[in-house]
């Protein structure tokens, strides 16, 4: 993808049509002759990536466009809806935010046996294993349930015939009263924060339409990454709850700068506009995503508030390319269309 | 080369971070800011590109230097016992400690070889200990009662989760506290704990959205079961003879409590128990105040004085008043004392306490015996807190797994910085744009953590994410600026690059409003990733990006 920005040399390209296009060569002439050599050359780029975006008709495509994400979103809201009906939450909770016990292991125990024995012994009680990629070797052993900690490490204690210290485990117990208060807060602060999320973009936009496509967008970069998390059964922790608030900033970066380029009014076509914004935004959010990868892929190795945190990063950000460049540019280019912005 | 403010701007608090991050001496501390704004001037002043470079050159070499050759040698006091011979002597914590009788000491292996080889010791040594405050000579044949660890080179200082620890959210059982009520719990407990010899604690009042107050500790090696039992404890101390109270623990009945002194304090045997394992009894003397040592005349003098036990076994010989003293903590009976008859209504003043504690092995008794006899004792110093406790949250960090969580954080972060560099040259082919992205990103890491340092924030996991994730939102508004300020349009590059601004203004607004409520949510728990994102944010659209801009417009020039 980025090769193909980066097609040199000039010729008989497809962009020398758009070059001889009355209007843009008009609106060219006048700054032609104080560019250097370089900007010549990116010039020359845009035309020939505008034309590439010309074969395709994203006129004709843009409403259509519209329907993936919003299918996505109700399929989104649909799972999301049926695990509060089975659960009573919007998602899975963890030990942090439903009450109970984490014992993180650290060393060379029978973990297979651990968790066969400790599965007869507690009915709730689950089970994680961390390695670091690049050696293969187990760092930890996370063991999560509602019991109270004493009993269960001593259960542990007993199967592995040790005794758990500060330097082969970590214990994490939250009761249960202050783990509901918990959740209810950030479910809270989760929803303050949308709320001063919007009225920034409101503030900014000042039209209707836009920000609430912006807002729209932010809506669905939440609810798509839940969904996903919600289908593999993963827990959300007190962390992964602040990461799903730092995404509601994090997500609107893309949709601020389309925006902004598209109801400028000037600087080649709306069509030219939305894409212009589209290569920019499309880079910024594969750096970021690329930025949160290497948690997954290079060092592994990492707490689990850290991974979780990152995790929801990296779906939202992937989701966030869905919801800018089809959910919020198809409402943004009705829009001009519908005011006349060309 | 001529430099705008901006730019000078970005470097002095560059200078600033590295100087509040680095923990050198202060007169180093300086030289490598000064150095730092040096290669500054070079730059913009020095107009011969030979002169220039050899400059740049050897400041460069100078500061490097002076990181690597001038860290603070030596260990830190980290706790020492205020009743301790060397607390008397004048010895504190806090202190750099650089050599014991003229040997060098490095790291705090080097002191335990070298306390380890002076004592245990019959006669009395001299004992010469060299620290950044001066020199201290004791003649003694007592092991200092002091621990040190290894100066750290920054002074970054990471949270429980990445440098181990517990910690313990803890508020009164049934009632809602008022803030002074908080006010006096946090302080019998930091008075606790500071009395059982822990010296890295930190006690705090946290509440939440719905006013909610909790009591916070966090405390750095020590497992959850004794914080537990330490400040998860109400402590309440009774002493009583019959349904009496004689004394409980506090000032104002125990007016001082041996400790260190061997003679009046210590682990007196360590038997076999009869269910295997071992016991070992540890005893040590407090002394009353006149109140309650008349408390224990008046009650004493009314009890009738036996020669058997309340079974018709004879003492031996001996004979004891009719009635123990009974010792109750939190309303559980600890010991029971025979009272001998000489002491029938006498105002004494001095009474040993003793327990016990056992083990599966006789060293983990005797460990065990001296644990509970240093809760007793600071139980009876500080008296016990005004309420029954209810504990909501504790956990516990293992060091081990924190450090190498830590190393790994440290890889990753280098992992991702090397990734988004390559994108960039990727993307843009240029070198200039490239390098400065790469100072951008790598200024805005330094200067969050150089706040981080200055305001001492304990940096914890979520918090390091923050700061990536930081980075990141960097990276995407020096985007933004390249791609307005090589965009086609007419307008002149200044006015593309305030464009840009509006963009990445907004993207800043959108972060801070975001992560504000998470200051308060959750009691707080999770400010550290909303701190050091705002931070992050914040640094860049006040600091970075402004000198970017700048770098940008001379590069595209």
């Amino acid at each position: 993808m980025i090769s193909a920005f980066q097609a040199d040399g000039p010729g008989p390209t497809p962009g020398r049509r758009i070059y001889n296009n009355k209007k843009m060569s008009e609106e060219n002439n006048s700054s032609e002759e104080k560019m250097g050599a370089h900007e010549q050359k990116v010039h020359h780029h845009e035309k020939i990536k505008m034309n590439l975006f010309k074969n395709f008709n994203y006129d004709k495509w843009y409403k259509i466009m519209f329907i993936i994400p919003l299918v996505l979103v109700i399929i989104s809201l649909f799972s999301i809806a049926l695990t509060f009906s089975h659960t009573g939450s919007f998602f899975l909770k963890d030990v942090s935010l439903s009450g109970g016990t984490s014992i993180t292991l650290h060393g060379d125990f029978d973990y297979v046996k651990l968790e066969s024995e400790l599965k007869n012994q507690y009915e709730d009680i689950s089970f994680k294993g961390l390695s670091d990629i690049s050696s293969g070797k187990q760092i930890a052993f996370i063991i999560e349930s509602s019991a109270q900690p004493d009993p269960l490490k001593k259960s542990i204690e007993d199967i592995l015939n040790t005794k758990l210290d500060s330097d082969n485990s970590s214990i994490e117990f939250s009761g249960p009263a202050l783990s509901d208060n918990f959740y209810k807060q950030l479910m809270f602060a989760l929803i303050i924060s949308f709320i001063l999320m919007s009225i920034v973009i409101f503030v900014m936009f000042r039209t209707f339409i836009p920000s609430i496509a912006v807002i729209f967008a932010a809506f669905a970069d939440i609810i798509m990454p839940l969904a996903v998390i919600n289908y593999f059964g993963i827990k959300i922790s007190t962390a992964g709850i602040a990461a799903f608030l730092m995404l509601i900033g994090y997500s609107v970066d893309t949709d601020i700068l389309l925006t902004t380029r598209a109801l400028r009014k000037r600087g080649g076509t709306l069509n030219s506009r939305i894409f212009g914004a589209f290569k920019t935004g499309t880079f910024m959010t594969l750096t970021a995503l690329f930025a949160v990868l290497p948690a997954f892929f290079i060092v592994t190795g990492l707490p689990d508030s850290f991974r979780q945190i990152f995790f929801i990063l990296a779906l939202g950000l992937s989701a966030d390319i869905i919801n800018t460049w089809l959910t919020n540019a198809s409402i943004i280019k009705w829009y001009c269309e519908k005011k006349g912005i060309k | 080369m001529k430099l705008s403010w901006r730019i000078w701007f970005l470097v002095f608090v560059l200078a600033f971070s590295a100087m509040s991050i680095l923990n050198l001496p202060a007169i180093y501390t300086v030289l490598v800011g000064l150095l730092t704004i040096s290669i500054l001037a070079t730059l913009s002043f020095v107009k011969d590109k030979f002169t220039r470079n050899i400059l740049l050159f050897f400041t460069a070499v100078a500061i490097i230097a002076i990181i690597f050759f001038t860290a603070q040698q030596g260990v830190l006091i980290t706790s020492l016992d205020s009743n301790s011979f060397v607390f008397s002597e004048g010895l504190r914590k806090g202190m750099i400690l650089t050599s014991i009788n003229g040997n060098q000491i490095k790291t705090s292996e080097d002191y335990s070889s070298q306390i380890s080889s002076l004592f245990p010791t019959e006669e009395k040594i001299k004992l010469t200990v060299q620290t950044d405050k001066g020199e201290f000579i004791f003649l003694t044949n007592e092991t200092p009662q002091l621990s040190v660890s290894a100066i750290s080179k920054t002074n970054l200082k990471t949270g429980l989760d990445l440098s181990g620890g517990a910690r313990a959210m803890i508020r009164p059982a049934n009632m809602t506290p008022s803030q002074s009520e908080m006010a006096d719990l946090i302080a019998v407990t930091s008075n606790r704990l500071n009395t059982f010899g822990i010296s890295d604690v930190n006690v705090r009042a946290v509440s939440d959205l719905t006013g909610n107050n909790f009591m916070l500790v966090e405390v750095a090696g020590i497992t959850t079961d004794d914080l537990k039992e330490l400040v998860g404890q109400q402590g309440k101390f009774e002493a009583k003879i019959g349904k009496e109270i004689v004394f409980i623990g506090g000032e104002r009945d125990v007016a001082s409590v041996c400790r260190t002194d061997a003679t009046c304090s210590g682990i007196r045997e360590c038997l076999p128990s009869s269910s295997g394992g071992y016991v070992c009894r540890f005893t040590f003397s407090i002394y009353l105040s006149e109140l309650a040592a008349e408390k224990h005349a008046n009650i004493t003098s009314n009890l009738s004085v036996n020669s058997t036990d309340e079974n018709g076994k004879s003492f031996g010989g001996e004979r004891f008043l009719s009635e123990k003293l009974d010792l109750f903590l939190d309303d559980k009976l600890v010991d029971s004392l025979l009272i001998s008859e000489g002491l029938k209504g006498s105002a004494t003043t001095q009474i040993a306490i003793s327990g016990s504690g056992s083990g599966a092995t006789k060293e983990e008794a005797y460990n065990s015996a001296q644990t509970s006899m240093k809760k007793l004792q600071t139980i009876l110093i500080t008296g016990s807190l005004p309420y029954k406790l209810e504990i909501l949250k504790l956990d516990s960090a293992s060091p081990v797994l924190g450090k190498e969580f830590t190393k790994n954080i440290i890889y990753l972060g280098f992992i991702v910085f090397l990734i988004v560099s390559i994108l960039i040259f990727l993307k843009y082919r240029k070198i200039k744009i490239t390098l400065a992205v790469i100072l951008t990103m790598f200024s805005e890491a330094l200067i969050t953590l150089g706040i981080a340092a200055l305001i001492k924030w304990n940096l914890d996991a979520p918090s390091i994410a923050g700061i990536i994730a930081g980075m990141g939102t960097g990276v995407n508004d020096q985007i933004v600026i390249i791609d307005e300020s090589v965009s086609e349009e007419s307008e002149n590059l200044k006015e593309k690059i305030k464009r840009a601004f509006f963009i990445i203004v907004g993207a800043f607004f959108t972060i801070i409003a975001a992560m504000l409520p998470l200051f308060w949510a959750g009691a707080g728990l999770l400010r550290g990733f909303a701190l050091t994102t705002i931070l992050g944010v914040s640094v860049g659209i006040l600091v970075t990006r402004p000198a970017f801009g700048d770098m940008i417009k001379k590069i595209q020039e």
